[in-house]
This record gives C-alpha cells, sequence and structure tokens, in this order.
C-alpha cells in the first residue's frame, strides 16, 4: 500500500482560475474513488496577489482501505510536493524559492508568461525580473519541467489557461488518474464546460516539450543601404539603417543623411581608440531617438499611420466587420504648442509662461475621435506641419542639445571607451512628454554637469567617471522625484573630495 | 445576494441526514452540523475566513426557515455577540461568526458580559483565526479572549469528522459549564476540502417555528452589582471544574499513543495534520496517523485538563509542546501543572518552535526535527532521518538565496476597473500641488492605498476607524488631515465614532468615504446603502441622508472615475475656509460585482442580436517611450509593460492587456496628470446596425483617401 499520498500545489495570481483548476483536480480524485483533500490560501484573490491551492490525494481507493483513514496535510512541506503547477513564471520561481520544488520528487507544470508585479511594471526604465534567472532554476531544481507559454496556447485556443493546464496534467500523468476522469470533473462543474474540454483537450495534446509555435512572425529589419554598408562598421549597421528610416519618416532625406554625417565623427573617435563598432551602434541608437523627438507633429504623424487601425483592431480584438471608433487623449501644454512655433514667437512667449507660472499648468485638453472625418482632418493637419518642423524653436534647441552630446560622447571616447559608453547612453534619461520630459532633461543636464563636465576637463579620473555616470543613471531611473540621484550625485562628490586629500 | 460566491448548489448538501455522505468544504460543515445541533438562531459579521459561513447561511435561508432557524447579518461583531443574550435566559441554542482577532476585539464587550452571565442555552462563536499567511489583519492569538472572559475554546483537528464533531460537542460542553464556547478555525481549516457522514438535522425544542412563551426574569444572570460578584465566583467555583469535567468524562482531547514512550508531544488540534507531515517526514509516523511517538491532541485548548496532561507527561524525560502565536499560554500551563503535581518531565516548545508567526509544514519540520535530534531516547535512531531533513532544509535555503531575494513582490492591489483607483490618483496628482497629505486610512480595499504604486495611507487603526483615528493629529498637524472611510467601516461604527464625534466635537477634517455598494473585501456581502437588500428588496438607507441627519453640512458626492472633478473637489475641501468637517463621498460601484452584474446582460443582448458597445483602452506603442509614469499613478492590473517592438528603444513600452473593462482611468490619469498622447480608447460597435456600417465604411473611404499617400 502507499505510504504517502501524492501532493500537489497549485499557484497562481488571483483571478487566474486557481481555484476551479484546483477544484477539477479534487472532483477527478473524487470521481475515481480516491480519498482526497484540499485547502487553499485564496487570500485577497481577485486582487493580484498570489494565491496557493494544496491538494492531497492518496492513490488507493476509499473502498480498499477497510476504513481506515489517511491523514492528510493542509501544508505544503519543503520537499515533499510531487506535482507543483504554477500558472505563471514568477510563480514558478517563487515555489521553487519556498523549497516546494525538488529534484528528488517535483514534477513541475508552469506557464512561462510573466504577469508582472507592480514593481516591475512601474519601473522607470526595465524593472522586470531576469527570465534567465527563472529559467535556470528551473533547470536545476525541477525532477521533470514542462514549461512553456501556455498562456499563448490558451489564447490561441480562445480558451482559460487553467483548462490547458489541467490538461497538460493529465498528459504528463502526475497523477494516478485518466485523461477521461477529468473530462468528468470538468463536465460535472456544469460550468462553461465546452470551452473547458476544448482547453483540455489542447493542453492534452501539446508535446511533452511543452513547445508551442511562436505566435508572432518575426519583424522585417530595413536592409542597410549602400551608404551605410560602405561607410560604418558591420556590428552598428542594422541599427544605423534602422536609425535612418525611422528620421526618413520623420523628416526628409537631408535629415537621415544628417544623422549618418554626425555619426562618421562618433565612428572615427572609436576607431581611433581601437573600439569595435559598440559605441557607435549605442551613440547611433540613442541619436535616432534624441533627433526623432516627440512633438506634437511626430505624436500626430504616427496617429495617423497607415497600419495603426488594423494594429488596433487586432489589439481589441475586434471582430470583422464591427466598426471601431477610436478616440486619442491629447493635453498639449504651453511648451508643446511652443514648440512648433518658430524661435522669434516661441521664446518669448515661453519666458512670458515661465514668469506667470503657466508651465505644467496650463494645458489644452482634447479628446479627438482619430476615426471621424474631422478628428482625421486635423489630425492630418499637424501632421502636415513636418515641414515647417525645421523652422519651429523646439527643433533649434533639439539641434544644439545633441550637438553638444554628441561632442561630449567624442570627446570621452579619447579619454576611455567604456566612458563614451555610458555618455552615449545618458541620452536614455530624456524621453517622454510633459513632466516626465523635463524630469529626464533635468536629471541629465544635473549628471553632465557633475559627472560629464568634470571627466571631460580631466578633474575626474575617466575610470571613476564612467562608474558614476552608469550610477547616477541607474540612480536618475530608481524614483520619479530624483532623491536617490541626489544622494549618489553627493557620495560621488565626496568620493572626489577625499580621494583628493 | 451579490457575494462573491454563491453557495446556493452546494446547500442541497445541508437537507444530507444519515447515512448520506457530505463531501465539501469545512465551513459548509460547519454549517451542517450547526443544523446537526439543534440552533435557534446564526448570525455574524463577514470577513475572511468565515466570510463564506455568513454567504452560506444566506443562501441556506430555506432550509433555516424549515427548521425555524432565525438568521440574522449583523451590524458588526459588537451585534453579534449582544445577539447571544438569547441564550443567557431560555434554552436555545444559537451560533455566531467573525472574523479574528479583530472582530473578538469589536465584539469583547458583548462577550464579557455575556461571558459573566453565564447561558442556559449552548452557544458557539466559530472564530476565523486570521493569523499567518495570507492574513489580512494585524497578528495576536484569540485565545487571550478565551481565558480573561471564562470562556471555552475548541481547536479541532482539521478534518472534518473532528470539526464536525467538535460543533456538536461545544454546544454541549456550553450548557455543561454554562460558559459560552467558541470555536477557532484557521484559514486552511475553513477552506479544507473533505468528507464526513452525515446525520439528521435536528430542530431545536424553541424557534421561530416554536417560540417560547414567556419572559425569564433572573436578576443573577443580569450584568450588574452585586450579581456581577458572584458571576465571578460562579466561574470559578462551578463553570471552569464542570467544562473540565466534561471534557474529560467525553473525550474531547485526543491520545494517540506511540512505541517510543520516553517523549510525548501535546499539539493544538489545529496544528495535528502539519505535524504528523512532519513526522511522516522524519520516518516517526505513518500515513494513518499512526506515530511512534505518542501524541496528546488538544482539541479544547483552553480550558486544559491538568489531569490529562499530568497524565500523558509522567513518566516522559521531554514532551514538546507545539502551539502556535504568542504568548504561549499552553507552555506556560503545562508548566504549571506539572509543577503542581511535581512532575520534571523536561517541557520544550518555544525554545523550538518559533514565539511569533505561522506554524507551517516547514517551521513544524524545523521544531520537531530540533526536538527528536536532541530528546529522542537511544532506542529511537533519528540519525538519518534527522540528516535527510537538514539536507532538505539546506537545499531549500540555497534555492531561496539564489531567487527570492529579490523575486518580484505580488502586492495585493485594486482589481482592475476597480474605483477606488482613481480616487487615490487623485490624491496623488493633487499631493503634487499641495504637497503630501497626512492619509489616515480605514480596513477595506482602499486599505491596499498603502502599498505600491499608491503609497497614500499613513495608519490604519481599524474597522470603520479612519476618521476617529486622526482626532488626535488634526488639531496638531499643518495641513487638513485626510481620512478614509468604507461604506462597509461606515455602517460597521464609522457613523458614531468617527462622523458623529468629529461633527461633536466640531473637527476642522476632511473624509473621503469609498462607497462601492458591498463589503467587497470580504466578499460583496450587502449593506444597509447596497441598492437592495438580500432579498432584491430596494432600500432607502443613504449614506448622505445619515450624514445630513448628523448635521454635516459641507457633503459633495463625486464619480471616482472622474478625476478631474475629484482633484478639484478635493482641492476646495483641503483649501476653503469653511470650518467642520468636509465630506467627499467618493461613489463608484465595485469593478468586480458591476462586471458580475452586467456579463450576462451584455451576453444576452449579444445572442439577441442586439447593438452593444465594448470599451477598452490601448497605449500606442510607438508613441509611448517607456517612462510607465502612467502605472505609478494608476497600477491598474491590465496595465503592464511588455518588449518594444521598436528596436531602437530598450526599455518595455506601456501595454494594456484583454483584461480591461474600459473604466477609462488610465486614459483620464494619463489626461489629468499631463503624461502623455500615447493612451488610446477604442469604442467596439457589436452587432453594428446598418447606420454604424454604412458610417464606418463612409468614414474609411474618405480618410484612405486623405492618407499621405494620397496627400
Amino acid at each position: 500500500m502507499a505510504d504517502r499520498p501524492v501532493t500537489i500545489l497549485v499557484s497562481a495570481i488571483g483571478g487566474e482560475g486557481g481555484g476551479v483548476l484546483a477544484g477539477w483536480i479534487v472532483g477527478a480524485a473524487r470521481i475515481a474513488g480516491y480519498p482526497v483533500q484540499s485547502t487553499s490560501i485564496p487570500g485577497v484573490a481577485q486582487r493580484t496577489g498570489a494565491t496557493t491551492y494544496y491538494i492531497e490525494v492518496f492513490p488507493v481507493p476509499v473502498s480498499e482501505l477497510g476504513g481506515r483513514e489517511p491523514v492528510m496535510g493542509i501544508y505544503p512541506g519543503i520537499g515533499d510536493i510531487d506535482v507543483m503547477i504554477a500558472s505563471e513564471f514568477a510563480e514558478a520561481g517563487r515555489a521553487i524559492a519556498n523549497g516546494f520544488v525538488t529534484p528528488d520528487r517535483t514534477m513541475l507544470i508552469a506557464s512561462t508568461h510573466r504577469v508582472y508585479a507592480i514593481n516591475e511594471r512601474g519601473a522607470m526604465g526595465d524593472g522586470r525580473f531576469d527570465p534567465a534567472r527563472l529559467e535556470t532554476a528551473v533547470a536545476e531544481r525541477a525532477r521533470e519541467a514542462f514549461v512553456a507559454d501556455f498562456r499563448d496556447a490558451a489564447e490561441r485556443e480562445g480558451v482559460s489557461l487553467n483548462a490547458v493546464l489541467l490538461g497538460v496534467l493529465a498528459a504528463r500523468g502526475g497523477l494516478p488518474m485518466e485523461p477521461e476522469i477529468y473530462r468528468q470533473a470538468i463536465e460535472e462543474t456544469g460550468v462553461a464546460v465546452t470551452p473547458n474540454l476544448k482547453g483540455f483537450e489542447a493542453g492534452l495534446a501539446l508535446s511533452p516539450d511543452g513547445r508551442t509555435a511562436p505566435s508572432t512572425a518575426e519583424r522585417q529589419a530595413p536592409a542597410p543601404e549602400t551608404g551605410i554598408r560602405e561607410d560604418f562598421p558591420e556590428t552598428a549597421q542594422d541599427i544605423l539603417a534602422e536609425g535612418a528610416a525611422r528620421l526618413l519618416s520623420y523628416q526628409d532625406r537631408r535629415y537621415a543623411d544628417r544623422y549618418l554625417d554626425r555619426l562618421s565623427a562618433v565612428r572615427d573617435a572609436e576607431a581611433a581608440a581601437g573600439g569595435d563598432g559598440t559605441l557607435l551602434l549605442e551613440t547611433g541608437r540613442q541619436l535616432a531617438l534624441r533627433m526623432s523627438y516627440e512633438d506634437v507633429i511626430r505624436v500626430a504623424q504616427l496617429k495617423i499611420a497607415p497600419d495603426r487601425m488594423a494594429r488596433i483592431r487586432e489589439e481589441v480584438r475586434a471582430a470583422d466587420g464591427d466598426p471601431v471608433i477610436v478616440i486619442d487623449y491629447f493635453k498639449p501644454g504651453i511648451e508643446e504648442l511652443c514648440s512648433v512655433l518658430p524661435p522669434a514667437l516661441a521664446v518669448p512667449v515661453m519666458a512670458l509662461a515661465r514668469r506667470r507660472g503657466w508651465i505644467g499648468r496650463a494645458h489644452l485638453g482634447m479628446r479627438i475621435n482619430a476615426t471621424s472625418i474631422s478628428g482625421y482632418l486635423r489630425l492630418r493637419l499637424l501632421a502636415s506641419l513636418r515641414g515647417w518642423r525645421r523652422r519651429s524653436w523646439r527643433f533649434a534647441e533639439e539641434q544644439k542639445q545633441i550637438d553638444g552630446w554628441l561632442d561630449d560622447v567624442v570627446g570621452a571616447a579619447r579619454l576611455s571607451l567604456p566612458l563614451a559608453h555610458e555618455v552615449a547612453s545618458l541620452a536614455g534619461l530624456i524621453k517622454g512628454y510633459g513632466d516626465t520630459f523635463r524630469r529626464g532633461a533635468e536629471n541629465y543636464a544635473r549628471i553632465r554637469a557633475r559627472l560629464v563636465a568634470a571627466a571631460l576637463s580631466g578633474q575626474m579620473p575617466a575610470t571613476t567617471a564612467a562608474d558614476a555616470v552608469a550610477n547616477a543613471k541607474a540612480a536618475a531611473l530608481a524614483d520619479p522625484d530624483g532623491n536617490r540621484l541626489e544622494l549618489v550625485l553627493d557620495a560621488v562628490d565626496s568620493d572626489v573630495a577625499s580621494a583628493a586629500e | 445576494m451579490a457575494t462573491e460566491r454563491s453557495f446556493r448548489k452546494e446547500v442541497e448538501l445541508l437537507r444530507l441526514g444519515d447515512g448520506g455522505t457530505f463531501q465539501g468544504e469545512g465551513i459548509l460543515a460547519v454549517t451542517k452540523a450547526l443544523l446537526q445541533s439543534g440552533v435557534s438562531y446564526v448570525g455574524g459579521y463577514q470577513g475572511a475566513p468565515i466570510s463564506h459561513l455568513m454567504d452560506v447561511l444566506s443562501d441556506a435561508e430555506p432550509v433555516l426557515d424549515e427548521l425555524g432557524i432565525h438568521f440574522e447579518v449583523c451590524g458588526n461583531e459588537a451585534a453579534a455577540a449582544a445577539m447571544l443574550a438569547a441564550s443567557v435566559n431560555y434554552p436555545l441554542r444559537g451560533a455566531v461568526t467573525w472574523k479574528s482577532v479583530v472582530g473578538t476585539n469589536v465584539a469583547s464587550d458583548g462577550l464579557s458580559n455575556l461571558a459573566s452571565a453565564g447561558v442556559m442555552g449552548g452557544v458557539l462563536i466559530v472564530v476565523g483565526e486570521d493569523y499567518g499567511e495570507g492574513a489580512s489583519i494585524i497578528q495576536e492569538r484569540s485565545h487571550a479572549f478565551a481565558m480573561k472572559s471564562a470562556m471555552c475554546l475548541l481547536d479541532p483537528r482539521p478534518n472534518l469528522p473532528t470539526i464536525v464533531r467538535m460543533v456538536e460537542e461545544g454546544f454541549r460542553l456550553s450548557e455543561a459549564s454554562n460558559m459560552p464556547a467558541m470555536l477557532e478555525l484557521r484559514i486552511r481549516a475553513c477552506h479544507v476540502y473533505g468528507r464526513f457522514p452525515a446525520r439528521d438535522n435536528v430542530a431545536a425544542a424553541f424557534s421561530r417555528n416554536n417560540p417560547i412563551a414567556e419572559a425569564d426574569f433572573d436578576f443573577s444572570r443580569v450584568c450588574l452589582p452585586p450579581a456581577t460578584y458572584s458571576q465571578e465566583k460562579h466561574k470559578i467555583e462551578h463553570r471552569l471544574p464542570a467544562a473540565i469535567r466534561y471534557i474529560a468524562e467525553h473525550g474531547l482531547n485526543e491520545h494517540f499513543d506511540g512505541d517510543v514512550g520516553e517523549i510525548g508531544i501535546v499539539v493544538q488540534g489545529g496544528i495535528y495534520n502539519t505535524l504528523m507531515r512532519s513526522l511522516n517526514q522524519l520516518g516517526l509516523a505513518d500515513v494513518f496517523g499512526d506515530s511512534r511517538i505518542p501524541i496528546f491532541a488538544l482539541n479544547v485548548t483552553y480550558p486544559l485538563v491538568p489531569d490529562e496532561i499530568a497524565g500523558f507527561c509522567a513518566g516522559k524525560s521531554a514532551v514538546l509542546i507545539v502551539e502556535e502565536g504568542q504568548p504561549a499560554y499552553i507552555e506556560d500551563a503545562v508548566h504549571a501543572i506539572l509543577r503542581k503535581a511535581d512532575i520534571n518531565t523536561r517541557i520544550v516548545g518555544k525554545d523550538v518552535l518559533p514565539l511569533a508567526g505561522e506554524y507551517t509544514s516547514e517551521t513544524v519540520l524545523r521544531g520537531v526535527r530540533s526536538f527528536v535530534g536532541t530528546h529522542a531516547p537511544a532506542s529511537l535512531d533519528v540519525a538519518d532521518a534527522v540528516a535527510r531533513v537538514d539536507g532538505l532544509l539546506a537545499d531549500k535555503d540555497r534555492a531561496r538565496a539564489a531567487l527570492f531575494d529579490d523575486l518580484p513582490l505580488r502586492t495585493p492591489g485594486f482589481c482592475t476597473g476597480c474605483p477606488e483607483r482613481p480616487l487615490f490618483s487623485a490624491i496623488k496628482i493633487l499631493e503634487r500641488e499641495l504637497g503630501p497629505a497626512h492619509v489616515s486610512a480605514d480596513i477595506g480595499c482602499h486599505t491596499f492605498a498603502s502599498l505600491p504604486p499608491f503609497n497614500v495611507g499613513n495608519t490604519v487603526m481599524g474597522y470603520g476607524l479612519g476618521l476617529a483615528s486622526s482626532a488626535g493629529l488634526a488639531g496638531n498637524f499643518g495641513k487638513r488631515v485626510v481620512s478614509i472611510m468604507g461604506d462597509g467601516g461606515f455602517w460597521h461604527n464609522g457613523m458614531v465614532s468617527g462622523v458623529a464625534a468629529a461633527q461633536a466635537n466640531n473637527s476642522d477634517q476632511v473624509l473621503l468615504v469609498v462607497n462601492n455598494g458591498y463589503t467587497s473585501a470580504t466578499g460583496w456581502q450587502l449593506l444597509p446603502s447596497s441598492r437592495q437588500d438580500r432579498h432584491g428588496r430596494q432600500r432607502d438607507m443613504s449614506i448622505e441622508k445619515a450624514m445630513k441627519g448628523l448635521g454635516v453640512r459641507w457633503i459633495r458626492t463625486v464619480r471616482t472615475y472622474s478625476i478631474a472633478r475629484m482633484i478639484d473637489t478635493l482641492r476646495e475641501a483641503m483649501t476653503t475656509a469653511e470650518n467642520g468637517l468636509k465630506v467627499i463621498i467618493a461613489d463608484g460601484e465595485c469593478m468586480l460585482a458591476r462586471q458580475r452584474r452586467i456579463r450576462p446582460e451584455v451576453a444576452k443582448r449579444l445572442s439577441e442580436g442586439k447593438r452593444d458597445v465594448r470599451v477598452r483602452f490601448g497605449v500606442d506603442e510607438d508613441v509611448c517611450t517607456g517612462d510607465h509614469s502612467c502605472i505609478r499613478l494608476s497600477g491598474c492590473p491590465s496595465l503592464t509593460v511588455k518588449d518594444s517592438a521598436d528596436p531602437l528603444r530598450t526599455d518595455p513600452v506601456a501595454h494594456v492587456n484583454n483584461d480591461c473593462v474600459g473604466c477609462g482611468v488610465c486614459g483620464e490619469v494619463s489626461h489629468a496628470a499631463v503624461l502623455c498622447p500615447s493612451f488610446f480608447e477604442a469604442r467596439i460597435i457589436r452587432n453594428p446596425g446598418l447606420w454604424d456600417r454604412l458610417l464606418a465604411a463612409f468614414r474609411a473611404r474618405v480618410i484612405s483617401l486623405m492618407a499621405p499617400g494620397h496627400g
């Protein structure tokens, strides 16, 4: 007779149907006549928290136990889990960290999709947990693992994830129940039986390695033009081609050529320092973004892009033939409006706005129906200001800023390539709109003034400066109020001061 | 009833009789046990983990009616405790339930008086012990209440037959001792799925079907001196000895013998299964509960039976006490019992097990391993098992160190489309202008605002106490203090302890009442101000009317989704020269409840071919620059990030996934905070009419002619 129950732990995120999945497993075990117990910490279930369900199935039918009752646990035990089902990949990681996945015992079934936690989503840059660490942990800790993007499989079938996971469990045979028993358990609930059976069959049919076909086709990158191929090292060619194409659609051929012209100085400086093209690549990437800065003209261009409606229809899953009305939210402030005016007008208006405290306060709120003729016309009109852009105040300002930054990159390359790389990527702080843009530009300016300038003028050793710039950039992205950045900058100051003593 | 879970189907299980086998959840089993015990009345106040008990009772009203049982949804736990007064003078069995320890705190005035008067009819209080993993409240034991008020405390082994037996015995114990009995169920026990042999339901001798005819007056049962003095003596001289006699005579505690008699383990019933799994992992017990070490399981943890404890410990060199939480009342009591009996058995407990925190499988395994590692007699070779478990524990620590240190925390937050989110977005946006406010938070879903991304809420003092908890600070703080209160908290006690008191004290404060129509955090139970009662009848009990009745002059009702209006109203409340209490009723129906309500309606409309407009929001990923301010000001679960398709951008872009319910808060926040023009609202017209199709086709045609390629 078996000397222990089969133990199953299901971890899920509120609203993912972990409870329903556990219910099916319990139902199947009951139909098969096995003693079964389950319990859960549904906690604050619908509210994005992690939930767990723990099930024990004693693999001997009640009828053969002669009245004896196994004592079933209500807590999952470390090193004691036979089947671990995680409906999300970080939750699989949590189960591993909690000791519920062990090499001698545990079969792990996990969907590799991520549902990002709030601190991952809300980070000012990329705050996502490194999936490679999860993959390593899975490979090291599970006796056998069936991991794949089961959510993607479910979405393609139009069924729910939990039904697919039940199918995978049935196929992998972690429990003493045949697939038919699980089908009966689904039917017995009487809830959404048809789609859930469909999902179950989909999971059952997935191949043992859990692989599913990639859902989206690879994006076609523009082929580098002859000029780029001849003039720039191969490492950077793809990005430069991407950048040139971006600026061609953003402005015109002349502007795209200017992009490549500007980069030739960086290319030469890097070559002189013995670099391999990675500085050029990073600078080319940042430069394309800086030169295609987001003004109202650019936003209007993007909002009337020909493929936009098709993309939105797919994203919102509109059925063929169902009309979709798209309403865009705009709220340009004084700065955004001035950005398209010529300097002669914009400068005095901005000065007035600053005196009156209108910056960040006075806005023109608009909701434009981009699918209506009048709405589209307004956007089209804004987008057609593209030719005018060259004469705008913001254009002049941006070019000045960009040239200053490129001079820094080239100057830094003469001192140290790592420093130059940091100076190049520092431009990534400048992004977004309104407050976000102002905050990024201010942070950039602070780091530029206190670290980059010091390095370029020889007041700070280049290697120290490279680290300091990298730290400062990370700090600027740590909190929107700039508290961390101030701490880091002060720490650098005191380090430099003590080194000087 | 509009609750999270309907138990209509399961309620049929409550009709099972002799010979039937009940299979279901713990909390439903408790309900069945109440019916088998012949109760005359039941009641309580919802809260995890016993919310479902209230929901089951509510859904079970037809069964209750047949048996003449009165069911009361109490206003709060104090009211539920007071309801038990029915059993003081009359032979009526009654049961109430609440979340503990907080509910017991609220109830304790009534409980003290009830316990002093003593009961004639059996009284059972089912307390959901919300302690440990998944708990949502401050961490304290309910045990102290049983001790201080002289109530029995049952803590059954977490399998359904034992839970059911202890419910039934609880009433008999209560009647035998005149003490109210508390039955403590931990979270996992409430949700445990299992089976037990059912018995027939019992109709009470007196009930709605056969009311008591005559009033009883007995001054010795009135809580007024001098009766209270004799009641206190009665507890010691009569009730406790009677309880101890009953517990011993009816074998409520269970002794499981083992062949290694030199040592033993005393365990709270509720922890028994976890202990057994640990012994099993150590090779000291089989799966059917046959343990080599003798075990004494306390299904009644107060009062202890001194003779039982002394008898179990006598002749043993060491006994482990497995008792969850602190202070270690049981361990201390065992020490005292053994000392008085002059038994010198070594007592091991909180020295190998933690004083604070939940006794999970791992915790108990570590404790038992430590106990047997030190105290196992020479005849019991545990070296191999201990080494294996040590390997397991070390292995786990390594796995944890490799991942857990920075694995993202998944803290609870507002649901997709939650009406409370825009309220806190408005507070965050206004903070940019007025500086950070001191916010006295309350209990409810809105407490989650204290967590990322909002981090709004400086103190939490208890349910309905948001406004009351501002009283001391309001006069000593340079700005107006903002208090939060939910509609649940308002009706629970906040109307009196908060609003009436602030009015009476002419307090200059700002109160935000989060009015979503349900006690949402406990599973959408209805409130006096809900649009309907549980029988579907309309009610006319609005919070605004109650406020006016209390003389509040400055009241504004604002739909929470109107962020701009909310900001303006809040600014006015914070800055107006008008003195006194300023109340903003933030209105917005709980989105989960709303979705539940309208989803079938929409499905029906669609299947009938009727026109329906589905609203969804989205982000233009080429316009998004990846700063994620929108997420920090919203936190909506459906507003997430994805890889940018743009090879020039390395940061992930914001993305609205398909859980979006179209509440529009992301777009509104982006608009109100002037973040970026990435958001769009898509209105998908399903089953479009002829006019919809013609208009769309015409617009598309004209727009394609104007497209850049043509211009």
